[in-house]
């Protein structure tokens, strides 16, 4: 994702949202908020909020010393035997990896599930230059086939049918599918078995980066991660600067935290633990290791104090799945690959506000994701920060919305708050709704407002408080 | 010094008004959270069983290294085992589970053959480093004595564990691995929910995960 | 116990629910409070500040401070997220140290909502009314999260004389109000009303009870919509319908 992005308008990819979306979210959302729920009974809610208020505190000590831990980080890898790079930009990034990948003649790379890789637009730039990038995480490799991004950052391709996928597989694999997901499994594990093997370099993320001994932490079910870094002789991490943990107990508590909230899961089947190449020869892992450790505006981020905390994300999907936001959009709309309330002030700020803008207005500020949030990041507060950003602009960013709606501001602030002023506004909105008043209820309104009525009817005005207050005053109040 | 490395440094620092010299304070005592204490002795075994069983693995508790012989010959008909490879651990040798392999007649693969031919293994059988009861998990270090292709090239992946390998809790296991260039935690097998929410067993790694205590 | 009441009645409430707020004068003066209106109050800013022009909600936070500041007594609002906006935000519209800041923490402090107030500051959960019907609780977010208020209404319902309680399936999730959210991404807050009315369908409940002026508008609109028979209901509405028939 470069700054030549065009803006993302978040009304017309509600709009164009099919139909069967909401209900296939909804149940993976349903499903998964509760297994969540259900661990965190197991743990017990003392022990859950303990866990949250200290993944906040230690990812955020984490993300204020950055410099230090990303340090650290870096020595540790090199003392292991591997190589680290520093990417400030996507297109940095991508050319690191492409030099990597032309040094040794790849031709094949093998990917599993990677948020930062898809930030980057790695596969792109990769198969530009004739390489063949083939993700691996089941769902990804769905999407991969159909030519879309990912529909959460979790279950990339929960919105598509069995038969849908069967059909995929029959048209682009070639092969006899039926729609049953054993089988559809079957399909794929056997396919990406030959690609593992034949693969000329593995690419992942990382869940975590822990800066104590410069270990790249891999949390999967699959076992697509542990391919992908495993077999192939050369693994490249790219991992996100703001990954960094800053040591090993630090880790403990993030890993109670990450899978019962992602999936209801109290570990996710392989958590792999990554420093380095392979240390000696019999140890069947790549001999070559290269860590990207990739900027692209976190830096930026860090510069405002009160919206920082965004950087503390874990990636575990659990506000997408409270959000009713996105429960009845789901991740298309958000136009970016990571979606929901976490990718809302993520993607306004890595983006910037020309394009994400209407991000942190896609929200009700309803406030279910601060609850859920295993970090406790303060999503609502975020999300009014940059709305003030989009509107007024701060030390980040110009104004970006219309000059006539900071006109229409002004002018609303000064109607509503000059007592005269609101009253006789008051009084005459009385007046004029006359023709248009139906039994207490308006059905039509002028723009903007009539963005309500086109769902359902404005109540009419109805002020008459004041009036009636004063009319008690002057008899004395009535006893009950 | 890298021109990228010095400017994203750079950056980071004028956000956080820091200098190369700043102190860093330790990790915020709130952020420590304290480990789960160990269960009784005995129960542990069990919790740990029953963990990996309720996570679709299969178990087995046997009395000693007698029984060995004929819980290996159930697993080579059950899952259909004419080639295995094996981890060349000091309690794997003792007991001598390659040659018990061998004459029952399943071939053995050297883990640091062709990676080709070790995915080709029907059943790969390791030891198990380390072991948390509370999630079921199977901590499983790397050395040439361990090679990691052996827990997740084979269709069937076997682990045999003694008690002594069980900890209460993340903290200790990674005080105790934490140096070790990898190593993984390995949490029942390998699943996905990707397909309409449906899960199914045995993805990319070992279709099935056979999990077997040793007594003595 | 005298205790003084300053009536914070909101923009929405004054403009659209009149009968909400004379309730809550009724109620309360039932209840022994001395109720005062300060006249000067208009709108405490919220959907400036909610929509990005703080520059504009400063302004009417000092107004409303200004209203407001020098008052004695509690200060009583019949809307959850009102509330929440001078409890939570009004301190930091201003910055620390300033004596506009001290006055906003001062008089947040003192500033609720009418369920905490009867429930957690005159310890009153049964005010004496009567209301039976079948009744379902749709629990507002900026009360619910904003204000930590998950018992009190409905500790209120429970003490009314003749209701019928029914769960709300999904109660806590977002009616898809939202403010200016209803009109910038109207289809998305279309199908978040019409999943939260199919939920109160679903209680066969007679009335669906919230206590925020926007939820109201909402539900009832979209209620009004499909010429539902069931009525979106403020709870001071309930709790002041001591004789009969909605």
């Amino acid at each position: 994702m470069s700054r030549a992005m065009a803006p993302i308008d978040f009304r017309a990819n509600a709009q164009r949202v099919p139909a069967t979306m909401p209900a296939a979210v909804q149940k993976a959302t349903t499903r998964f908020l509760g297994t969540r729920a259900a661990l965190v009974d197991l743990l017990g809610q003392e022990l859950w909020q303990t866990l949250r208020q200290a993944g906040h505190d230690l990812r955020l000590h984490a993300i204020t010393h950055l410099d230090h831990y990303l340090e650290q980080a870096e020595r540790e890898v090199v003392k292991a035997g591997g190589q680290v790079h520093w990417a400030r930009d996507a297109a940095e990034a991508n050319r690191i990896v492409l030099d990597i990948a032309r040094e040794h003649g790849v031709r094949l790379a093998v990917k599993s599930k990677s948020m930062v890789t898809e930030e980057i637009g790695l596969n792109h730039a990769l198969e530009g230059a004739g390489i063949r990038v083939l993700e691996t995480d089941l769902g990804e490799y769905i999407v991969q086939l159909l030519g879309v991004g990912p529909a959460h950052i979790v279950v990339p391709a929960f919105h598509l049918s069995k038969e849908e996928i069967a059909d995929l597989f029959r048209t682009k694999l070639g092969v006899e599918a039926l729609a049953e997901a054993q089988q559809l499994t079957q399909i794929a594990r056997l396919r990406l078995r030959e690609e593992f093997l034949a693969a000329d370099m593995g690419i992942s993320g990382g869940n975590f980066l822990v800066a104590e001994t410069g270990t790249v932490v891999l949390v999967t079910n699959e076992g697509n991660g542990r391919m992908c870094t495993t077999v192939p002789p050369l693994h490249v991490a790219v991992v996100g600067i703001d990954k960094v943990v800053p040591d090993w107990e630090s880790l403990t508590v993030l890993l109670k935290l990450l899978a019962r909230s992602a999936t209801g899961q109290k570990l996710s089947c392989y958590t792999s633990f990554i420093t380095g190449p392979a240390r000696t020869k019999g140890d069947t892992g790549p001999g070559e290791y290269h860590l990207v450790l990739l900027d692209n505006g976190r830096s930026r981020i860090l510069e405002t104090p009160e919206t920082r905390e965004t950087l503390l994300c874990i990636r575990c999907g659990a506000c997408l799945n409270i959000c009713p936001v996105y429960n009845t959009v789901g991740g298309y709309a958000y136009g970016w690959p990571i979606s929901g309330p976490t990718g809302a002030i993520f993607g306004t700020q890595i983006l910037g506000t020309k394009v994400a803008g209407g991000l942190p207005f896609a929200s009700t500020l309803c406030g279910a994701c601060n609850d859920i949030c295993p970090v406790k990041i303060p999503i609502t507060e975020i999300l009014l920060r940059l709305r003030r950003r989009v509107v007024e602009g701060d030390e980040q960013e110009g104004p970006m919305g219309p000059t006539m709606a900071r006109t229409g501001a002004k002018m609303g602030a000064l109607a509503l708050g000059t007592p005269w002023l609101y009253r006789l506004g008051s009084r005459l909105l009385k007046v004029a709704q006359a023709p248009f008043r139906r039994d207490g209820w308006l059905a039509k309104l002028p723009p903007p407002l009539n963005r309500w009525t086109m769902v359902r009817p404005f109540p009419a005005f109805a002020a008459d408080f004041r009036t009636w207050w004063r009319a008690r005053s002057r008899e004395g109040p009535r006893s009950h | 010094m890298s021109p990228a490395r010095e400017e994203i440094l750079g950056k980071v620092r004028t956000a956080l008004h820091r200098s190369p010299d700043s102190p860093v304070p330790a990790v915020p005592p709130a952020a420590r959270v304290r480990p789960r204490a160990a269960g009784p002795a005995g129960a542990e075994t069990e919790v740990l069983l029953a963990e990996i069983e309720r996570l679709a693995g299969k178990t087995r508790r046997l009395a000693s290294r007698d029984d060995l012989g004929a819980a290996l010959a159930e697993l080579i008909a059950a899952e259909e085992v004419r080639k295995a490879t094996v981890w060349a651990t000091p309690d794997l040798l003792a007991w001598e589970v390659p040659a018990t392999l061998r004459a029952r007649g399943v071939e053995l693969v050297s883990p640091q053959a062709d990676k080709r031919l070790v995915a080709q293994c029907d059943l790969g059988i390791t030891g198990v480093d380390l072991a948390l009861p509370e999630t079921g998990t199977l901590v499983l270090r790397s050395s040439p004595e361990r090679p990691r292709v052996v827990s997740l090239l084979p269709r069937v992946h076997l682990a045999i564990l003694r008690p002594a390998a069980l900890r209460a809790d993340l903290h200790q296991v990674f005080s105790e691995v934490k140096a070790d260039g990898s190593f993984v935690l390995i949490t029942g097998p390998s699943r996905t929910s990707d397909i309409e929410l449906t899960l199914t067993i045995g993805v990319h790694g070992p279709k099935s995960l056979h999990v077997w205590v040793v007594e003595a | 116990m005298a205790s003084t009441a300053q009536l914070f009645i909101t923009c929405l409430a004054e403009q659209f629910f009149p009968g909400v707020l004379k309730g809550m004068v009724g109620l309360l003066e039932r209840l022994g409070v001395q109720v005062a209106f300060p006249q000067d109050q208009t709108c405490c800013g919220q959907p400036f500040f909610n929509s990005g022009s703080w520059t504009q909600a400063r302004e009417l936070a000092r107004k409303w401070l200004r209203a407001f500041g020098e008052t004695d007594g509690a200060i009583v609002s019949p809307s959850g997220s009102c509330v929440d906006m001078v409890r939570h935000h009004y301190p930091h519209l201003f910055p620390p140290g300033t004596p506009e800041h001290a006055l906003a923490e001062a008089t947040a402090a003192r500033t609720f909502e009418v369920t905490q107030f009867l429930v957690n500051e005159l310890k009153v959960t049964d005010v004496g009314a009567r209301f039976p019907h079948k009744v379902t609780y749709h629990a507002s977010c900026h009360l619910l999260r904003g204000l930590g208020a998950r018992e009190e209404p409905k500790a209120l319902l429970r003490k009314v004389q003749g209701l019928e309680l029914v769960p709300l399936p999904n109660e806590e999730t977002c009616c898809g109000f939202g403010g200016v959210f209803s009109v910038i991404y109207p289809e998305v807050s279309q199908a978040m009303m019409a999943a939260k009315i199919r939920a109160i369908e679903a209680s066969g409940a007679e009335a669906v009870v919230a206590c925020d002026a926007g939820c109201l508008m909402n539900l009832a609109g979209g209620l009004r919509k499909l010429r539902s028979p069931v009525r979106a209901m403020h709870l001071i509405e309930v709790l002041a319908a001591d004789r009969g028939a909605p």
